[in-house]
């Protein structure tokens, strides 16, 4: 059904934008490529590479998100929120600003260490190591060192205005900009995370039972955590750098593959990387059409979509009513 | 009492030092005879550069040192700030719609309206029935409310042609660079208007702190009071914000150390603590920022982000030990 309705979707997203492509032009697109005609151009040039950032982007964030919501047992746990994306955005910030714009693969591998970073700092402020992760303080850590970033970003900006473009377009989250971005190494190292999670997930499983339980299933705390680690930083920091940090995308995606797919969590990453593409694919076509021409970055679009959800959980989780 | 004159030194030594220091530093004789005068550069210091600027900082700091004082004492929970609740978030959102769609709105009522319609969100979606609300669902509701209107304002600067967008940016993170005499009065006035009003409310506010069962046996009209306090307080928060931005953690930092420095055990003392400390703040942060590099000017936001996340952090942990988060 989901796989159904992304590949719709994604045709969809092929046509529709400034310049409307009628069916016919994309089969002939695909069988005689002509570099003269305007509408082969749009469609195998930007169109195309900007529906794979999309479908790498958004199944990583999926993946990453599943992998944090189970390993912390949390439901506000999702790369955007915990700061892992703004890390990553910043690191690359930086790095472009010191290095310049010239060589965008180069400065890509720079989002990696940035999201790791982040995701220790979080989870160790979060109480991760004292085998105490509170979701609320988990949260509050990740809104502290969004501030954090944000403060140094801004300054950063304000002296280097050069380095106000590139922050505009990559703070919030787009896809717009995809024909430039290393999309072959980085859905390579989402690939990789995506894999790893699948590789670790019954120890993910056999982890969030805690305590006692997963060590009578011969668990390693320790490795488990650095396991997850390896994946929130592949899939996190390969998302932001196609794709920039796309907020609140990791909140959505979990509830809904529990509802579809309770159980089995390879069966859920696989589900998540698919809702994630889905979701995130919809929100780029969604921001595409609904201010057009004006365009609505994906990021945006997700964190408008997003917040209605984090308010809902955020009522559920409040004592003195059943969860 | 010697503590209040610990605290009260305090605040004058930062406004001597912020008024001595800057790109070029000026001797405090040279300011002493600046005054009164209208010619010499004691007197171009204190009256063009520095002085609004210094007061802005002063007025701006207290309301929203005020501001977070009041919501922490009412929620009893020093992580229930404006900031954090998501209204000072509504009332920048607000500036930065008003300056894209250039409506003939003053930023002050723009702000105001911001963050009164922030904070009427986060209330209703927090509001259950029959239930004291926690703080906790509170501060939850808020920080969501907060991710929306920073995703709208980050929207609507992707929207805005590059040298505005600097501006607003600028703005956004919290800058005293504009500041006028006018803009000195309006925090002023307004200020210290609703700032003897909150101080009015504190006796309630006192009772408040009792529960909730408490209070009404006492005689107290909880909801009601709870509403005027509330309101004030979105009040000082949205005039700070229409003067320096959305400053972040000034309100969230000033409440408890303001309540450090005075040893004040009092509401009032406290609430008035919690004002003079985030003035002290904020205008040591401007000082920070105009200092920090040479020839250029940081948004004084950029230094309050640096102190109060990781403050906020401590906080956290300090409230965790606690058991109360």
């Amino acid at each position: 059904m989901a796989a159904l309705c992304l590949i719709a979707l994604a045709l969809i997203s092929l046509f529709i934008g400034p310049r409307d492509i009628a069916f016919d032009s994309f089969a002939a697109a695909l069988q005689a490529y002509d570099q003269y005609d305007a509408e082969h151009v749009t469609l195998m040039q930007i169109r195309l590479p900007r529906l794979w950032a999309a479908l790498i982007a958004g199944g990583a964030l999926g993946v990453a998100a599943m992998v944090m919501q189970v390993v912390t047992r949390n439901p506000f746990a999702d790369p955007g929120v915990l700061g892992i994306n703004a890390g990553a955005a910043f690191f690359l910030i930086v790095g472009t600003t010191l290095l310049g714009r010239a060589d965008e693969a180069f400065v890509a591998v720079f989002a990696f260490p940035g999201a790791a970073l982040m995701a220790l700092i979080v989870f160790a402020l979060g109480g991760g190591f004292l085998r105490d992760i509170n979701p609320i303080r988990l949260v509050l850590a990740g809104v502290a060192v969004n501030a954090l970033l944000a403060s140094l970003l801004t300054a950063l900006v304000l002296l280097r205005q050069d380095s106000l473009d590139v922050m505009r377009f990559w703070v919030a989250g787009s896809l717009s900009q995809a024909t430039t971005r290393p999309l072959f190494e980085m859905s390579l190292i989402a690939l990789a995370g995506a894999s790893l999670a699948m590789a670790l997930a019954t120890r993910f499983e056999a982890f969030a039972l805690g305590g006692d339980m997963s060590q009578g299933l011969g668990v390693r705390p320790g490795r488990v955590l650095a396991g997850a680690l390896i994946v929130v930083t592949l899939c996190a920091g390969a998302a932001v750098s196609v794709a920039g940090p796309i907020a609140f995308l990791g909140l959505i995606v979990p509830p809904i593959v529990r509802v579809l797919s309770p159980g089995d969590l390879r069966l859920g990453l696989l589900m998540s990387a698919v809702i994630g593409a889905l979701i995130l694919l919809f929100a780029d076509v969604l921001g595409r059409v609904i201010l057009s021409p004006l365009e609505v970055r994906a990021g945006i679009m997700t964190a408008l979509l997003g917040t209605p959800l984090f308010l809902w959980v955020a009522r559920r989780m409040s004592p003195g009513q059943v969860s | 009492m010697i503590r209040w004159a610990i605290l009260i030194a305090i605040l004058v030594t930062s406004v001597c030092l912020a008024l001595r220091y800057g790109q070029i530093s000026v001797p405090l004789d040279v300011l002493w005879n600046g005054l009164g005068t209208n010619d010499g550069p004691g007197s171009l210091i204190l009256g063009t550069i520095r002085g609004p600027r210094v007061a802005v900082a002063m007025g701006g700091g207290f309301v929203l040192g005020l501001s977070g004082a009041l919501f922490q004492t009412l929620f009893r929970n020093p992580l229930a700030s404006p900031d954090v609740l998501g209204f000072t978030s509504g009332a920048g959102l607000a500036v930065i719609f008003a300056v894209s769609f250039n409506l003939a709105i003053a930023p002050t009522i723009a702000a105001v309206a911001g963050g009164v319609f922030a904070a009427l969100v986060v209330a209703a979606i927090a509001y259950q029935k029959g239930v004291e609300t926690p703080a906790i669902t509170l501060i939850l509701v808020g920080l969501g409310i907060g991710f929306f209107a920073t995703g709208l304002a980050t929207f609507l600067m992707t929207v805005l042609p590059t040298s505005s967008a600097l501006e607003a940016q600028r703005w956004l993170s919290g800058s005293l660079s504009g500041s006028t005499w006018g803009n000195a009065g309006l925090v002023c006035g307004l200020g210290s208007l609703l700032a003897l009003f909150a101080l009015a409310q504190s006796r309630a506010l006192g009772v408040l702190e009792l529960g909730n069962d408490m209070a009404k046996g006492l005689g107290l009209s909880t909801e009601a009071s709870r509403w005027t306090i509330s309101g004030t307080g979105v009040l000082l928060a949205a005039v700070g914000v229409s003067l320096t931005g959305p400053v972040p953690f000034v309100a969230l930092i000033a409440g408890p150390l303001g309540a450090v420095l005075s040893g004040a055990t009092t509401v009032a003392g406290r609430l008035l603590a919690g004002g003079m400390a985030g003035a002290i703040v904020l205008v040591l942060a401007d000082l920070v920022a105009r200092v920090a590099i040479p020839n250029t000017q940081l948004p004084a936001g950029v230094f309050t982000g640096l102190i109060g996340a990781p403050f906020l952090l401590w906080r956290l942990g300090v409230e965790m030990r606690k058991g109360r988060v």
